[in-house]
C-alpha cells in the first residue's frame, strides 16, 4: 500500500482501478459471446417440433401408424388383447424387461422405431418388428428378439392428452 | 479539437435536414400515438383475425409466436385448429381469386409496419383516409384508386362510428407494429443494459486513460 | 508460463515481434482522437466477420428462400435479430469509420511521402470495401437489394464493345437471379478474408513509416513514445466510446439503415418508386447521375472514387502536413466535405428541379478541387513562404531541399 501512496502515476502500478476495469471488460466479452453460442442452438421453430400431437381415433385395435417425432419415426400400435396377453406373459430373450414398463396404457405402445444396432429403421411384420439392415427382430412390445441389437427399442416420452390425442415429447407451452 | 467541431455541426445539421422533405405521399400522414400494451396488441390481432385475414396473410408470423401476446395455449390452439403450431397465418381467400376479385394480390402484412415510410402512421392513415365519392363509390386519400375496398365502412361511417373505426385501426396498427419486429421490446429493453454497461466501461478507461497519461513526461520539441 | 515463453521465443520471435510492434512501438505523443479510427475500422472488421459467419449459419442463397431465411433469422433464431442488426448497422459504422479515417488522412497531409503506399493500400480496401457492401446489400433480397445490385451490374454495360457480355457474365444471368445471388453471397463471404490480408500489408507499412501525427512534421525519436500503455489504453476508450454509439443504434434504431423497401420481396417485374443506394454510395450515385450520358456517368464515379489515389502527387507543395501551416488547403478541404455532404443529399433525392443542375455543379466542384490542386498548392507555397513561415517548418522545407539537392548531385557523379 505504501507503494501507491508513494507513486501513485507508475506506469507497471497494478491496482485495483485496472483489476475492476478487466474484470468489466472481461465480463463484457463473455456477454457478448452468449448471444452467438445461443443462436446456434435449435431455432424456435425447430423447438417447436420438439413435441408431437398425434391423433387416435382413427387406429383400430391391430392397426399401427408411424409418426414423426424430433425427426425420428416413431411407432404407435394400437394392440389387440390377444397381442397384451401375449406381451405381458414375456420378458423378452436378450434385454429382458416386464411389458407393463414399457407402456404407459396396455392398449397403446409407442417405440422410437430406431434399430438399437446401427439406427435402420426396422419394418413392421406379424408379431412385431424387423430391421432389414442385420436382422433383428423385435416384438410388439418393441423388445429385441434375436439379432445383434443390444437393447430394446428405446421410448420417447410421451402422455395422452385426451383418450385419443397422444403427445409425444414433452410439452412446451 | 477544432474541425472536430465543425464536423459534427455539419453531419447534423445535414441528418437533421436530410429526412425534413421525405414525404412524397399524396397526403400527409396522421399522427399517431403506436400503442404496445398487450392488451391493444391482442384487439388488433382479432380485428386482424375477423376483417384482414380473408385476403391479406400473415406469412412470417406463426401461430407459435401468439402467447407473445398474452394468448393462452388454449386459446392459440382453438385459433389453430388443425393446423400445426409452427405453421403461419394463411388468408382465407387464395391468391388467385384475391386477384380475379380486387384485381391485386392482397399484399402480405407480416412485415408493412416497416415495409412502408413511416410504416404504422402509414398504414393507419391508409385505414381511415377512405371517403364517399360524389356518385356514391368510395375512394382513398392516401393511395387513390385503391384495390382495397373500404374495410371498415369508414367512407359512410357517421360520426360516432367514425370513432369506433379510428381505436378499431389503432389496434390493428398495434397488432401490425408487433408482427414486424417481435423482438423489439427485447431489443430494446437489452438495449438498456448493453449501453449501461458501456458508460460503465467508458468511464473507467477514461478514469485509466486520464492517469496514464498524465504522467507522461512533458515534450522534447518545441513546435508541439 | 515464463519457460512456455521461452520455449516460444526460442522457435518464433514471439516476444521479440511484440516489443517491436506493440509494446514499444514508437508512436508521435501528439496523436487526437483523430488518429482512433483505424484501429476503429479494424475492430468494426472483426464484428462483420463474425457476426457475417454466425448469419451465414441461417441465412440461404437462394432466390426462392433468401427472404424469407433472413426473416426466420430475425425471428426464430435464437439472438437472431441481434446479430443480423448488428451486422446491417455495422456495414454503415464500417463505412462511417473509414471516411472519417479517410478525411483525417487528407486533412493532416498523411497521404504525402513517405506513406504513398498506405494511402494505396487503403484506397483498395476502399474499392474491396465497397465491392463487399454492395454484394452483401443482395443477400436480404429485398425489393431494394434487387433493383441495387440491378442497376450497378447494368453500369458494366457501359463497356466498349463487350458490354452487354460482362453484364450477363457478372449476372449469369439475363437479370439479376438466382445465379447471381449465389455468386454474391459466395465472394461477399470470401472478400472480407482478403481484406484482412490487406489490412496486413496496410499495418506493414505503417510500421514501416510510423504514424504521421497533428503538427504533419515527422518528430524526432525523442518525441515518440511507447505504443503501450499509452495507447492501448487510448484505443480501448475510442473503441468504448464507439461500441456505445454503435450499441444505441443497433438497439434503438436499426431499421435507419434499411430502406422500408428492403421488407418488401424482391420483384423483378416491379421497381421501386424511388431507388437510393445505401448512404455510403450516394455521393458517388450523385455524380453518376449528374453526368447526362450513361459512359461518361460511370467513368465519373470510377475517377471520382479513384481519383484519391493521385493525391501524393497532385499535392505539390513543399510545406510539410496537412491543413495546419496552409490555410487554403484548409479551405479546400472544407470546401470538399461540405460539397460531399451536398452529392449525398442530392443522391438520397428523386433527380427533380433545381436539384439536378445542384448535382452538377457539386460534381463540377468536386472534380476541379482536384484538378487545380497542383497549381493552388504551389502558389500557396510560394504565398506563404514569402510572408513567412514558421521557423521550425522554413528549416525543414531547407533541409529537405538540400536533401534532394545532394541526392541529385549524387546520381549526376554516378552518371559521370
Amino acid at each position: 500500500m505504501t507503494d501507491d501512496v508513494k507513486n501513485p502515476d507508475d506506469p507497471e502500478r497494478r491496482d485495483f482501478l485496472n483489476t475492476v476495469t478487466g474484470v468489466v471488460a472481461g465480463v463484457g466479452v463473455c456477454a457478448a459471446a452468449w448471444p452467438f453460442i445461443s443462436s446456434m442452438n435449435p431455432s424456435r421453430d425447430v423447438l417447436s417440433q420438439s413435441s408431437t400431437e398425434v391423433n387416435l381415433k382413427d387406429l383400430k385395435p391391430g392397426e399401427g401408424k408411424t409418426v414423426a417425432w424430433q425427426g425420428k419415426p416413431v411407432f404407435i400400435l394400437h394392440r389387440t388383447d390377444q397381442q397384451i396377453e401375449n406381451m405381458s406373459s414375456s420378458q423378452g430373450v436378450k434385454d429382458p424387461e416386464a411389458d407393463a414398463e414399457r407402456v404407459l396404457k396396455p392398449d397403446w405402445l409407442v417405440v422410437i422405431g430406431i434399430c438399437t444396432h446401427l439406427g435402420c429403421v426396422p419394418n413392421r411384420v406379424k408379431d412385431g418388428w424387423f430391421c432389414p439392415c442385420h436382422g433383428s427382430a423385435y416384438d410388439n412390445s418393441g423388445r429385441i428378439l434375436h439379432g445383434p441389437a443390444p437393447r430394446n427399442l428405446d421410448l420417447p416420452p410421451y402422455e395422452f392428452l385426451t383418450d385419443s390425442t397422444l403427445l409425444i415429447g414433452r410439452s412446451s407451452t | 479539437m477544432n474541425i472536430l467541431v465543425k464536423i459534427s455541426l455539419l453531419l447534423t445539421a445535414f441528418l437533421v435536414l436530410s429526412p425534413a422533405s421525405a414525404s412524397t405521399a399524396a397526403m400527409p400522414l396522421a399522427k399517431l400515438d403506436i400503442a404496445n400494451d398487450k392488451e391493444s396488441i391482442q384487439r388488433g390481432f382479432e380485428v386482424y383475425y375477423n376483417n384482414c385475414r380473408f385476403c391479406h396473410q400473415l406469412k412470417y408470423i406463426k401461430y407459435q409466436y401468439l402467447p407473445d401476446i398474452g394468448f393462452d395455449k388454449a386459446k392459440v390452439d382453438a385459433l389453430r385448429g388443425s393446423q400445426l403450431i409452427n405453421a403461419s397465418l394463411q388468408s382465407t381467400m387464395s391468391e388467385a381469386a384475391a386477384n380475379e376479385v380486387f384485381g391485386a394480390i392482397p399484399p402480405d402484412l407480416s412485415l408493412m409496419a416497416k415495409a412502408r415510410k413511416q410504416g404504422p402512421r402509414y398504414i393507419y392513415t391508409l385505414l381511415t383516409a377512405y371517403y364517399e365519392k360524389s356518385d356514391g363509390g368510395y375512394d382513398n386519400k392516401l393511395m387513390p384508386g385503391i384495390k382495397m375496398p373500404d374495410p371498415f365502412g369508414y367512407s359512410v361511417a357517421n360520426e360516432n362510428s367514425k370513432v369506433a373505426i379510428e381505436a378499431e385501426a389503432k389496434d390493428v396498427v398495434a397488432f401490425l407494429n408487433w408482427a414486424a419486429d417481435p423482438h423489439a421490446d427485447e431489443r430494446k429493453s437489452l438495449g438498456i443494459y448493453v449501453i449501461t454497461y458501456l458508460i460503465i466501461l467508458s468511464f473507467l478507461l477514461y478514469v485509466i486513460m486520464k492517469r496514464v497519461w498524465r504522467r507522461l513526461p512533458p515534450p522534447v520539441s518545441e513546435q508541439l | 508460463m515464463k519457460k512456455i515463453t521461452q520455449w516460444i521465443d526460442r522457435r518464433f520471435p514471439m516476444t521479440a515481434f511484440v516489443k517491436k510492434e506493440l509494446s514499444e512501438y514508437p508512436t508521435p505523443r501528439n496523436l487526437s482522437a483523430w488518429w482512433n479510427f483505424g484501429s476503429l475500422s479494424g475492430v468494426v472488421l472483426v464484428i462483420q466477420i463474425i457476426t457475417g459467419i454466425f448469419l451465414a449459419m441461417h441465412y440461404k442463397p437462394d432466390a426462392m428462400q433468401a427472404f424469407a431465411s433472413v426473416e426466420h433469422i430475425m425471428r426464430d433464431v435464437n439472438y437472431g435479430w441481434l446479430i443480423r442488426f448488428m451486422h446491417s448497422t455495422g456495414a454503415s459504422a464500417f463505412f462511417a469509420l473509414i471516411f472519417i479515417h479517410m478525411a483525417r488522412t487528407l486533412y493532416y497531409g498523411s497521404y504525402r511521402a513517405p506513406r504513398e503506399l498506405m494511402w494505396w493500400s487503403g484506397q483498395v480496401l476502399l474499392l474491396m470495401l465497397m465491392a463487399t457492401a454492395f454484394m452483401g446489400y443482395l443477400l436480404p433480397w429485398g425489393q431494394m437489394s434487387y433493383w441495387g445490385a440491378q442497376v450497378i451490374t447494368s453500369l458494366f454495360g457501359a463497356a466498349p464493345f463487350i458490354g452487354e457480355e460482362i453484364v450477363i457474365w457478372l449476372r449469369g444471368d439475363f437479370t439479376v437471379g438466382d445465379a447471381t445471388l449465389n455468386r454474391f453471397f459466395a465472394l461477399h463471404y470470401l472478400f472480407p478474408f482478403l481484406i484482412v490480408g490487406l489490412v496486413m500489408i496496410h499495418l506493414v507499412a505503417l510500421h514501416m513509416v510510423r504514424s504521421s501525427n497533428p503538427s504533419g512534421i515527422n518528430l524526432a525519436d525523442k518525441d515518440n513514445i511507447p505504443f503501450h500503455p499509452y495507447f492501448t489504453v487510448k484505443d480501448l476508450f475510442g473503441l468504448s466510446v464507439f461500441l456505445l454509439i454503435y450499441a444505441f443504434f443497433v438497439f434503438y434504431s436499426p431499421n435507419l439503415f434499411i430502406e422500408p423497401d428492403n421488407y418488401i420481396p424482391a420483384n423483378p417485374l416491379q421497381t421501386p418508386a424511388h431507388i437510393v443506394p445505401e448512404w455510403y454510395f450516394l455521393p458517388f450515385y450523385a455524380i453518376l447521375r449528374a453526368v447526362p450520358d450513361l459512359v461518361g456517368g460511370v467513368i465519373a464515379m470510377g475517377v471520382s472514387v479513384m481519383i484519391f489515389a493521385a493525391m501524393p502527387y497532385l499535392d505539390r507543395s513543399k510545406i510539410p502536413g496537412g491543413a495546419r501551416y496552409r490555410p487554403i488547403y484548409r479551405v479546400l478541404f472544407y470546401l470538399f466535405v461540405v460539397n460531399v455532404l451536398v452529392l449525398g443529399y442530392v443522391g438520397a433525392k428523386p433527380p427533380e428541379g433545381w436539384l439536378v443542375p445542384l448535382g452538377q455543379v457539386a460534381t463540377v466542384i468536386y472534380f476541379s478541387i482536384f484538378v487545380f490542386l497542383p497549381y493552388i498548392s504551389k502558389k500557396e507555397e510560394i504565398w506563404l513562404r514569402a510572408k513567412g513561415l514558421p521557423s521550425v517548418v522554413e528549416e525543414l522545407i531547407c533541409a529537405e531541399e538540400e536533401e534532394k539537392g545532394k541526392r541529385s548531385q549524387r546520381k549526376n557523379r554516378g552518371k559521370e
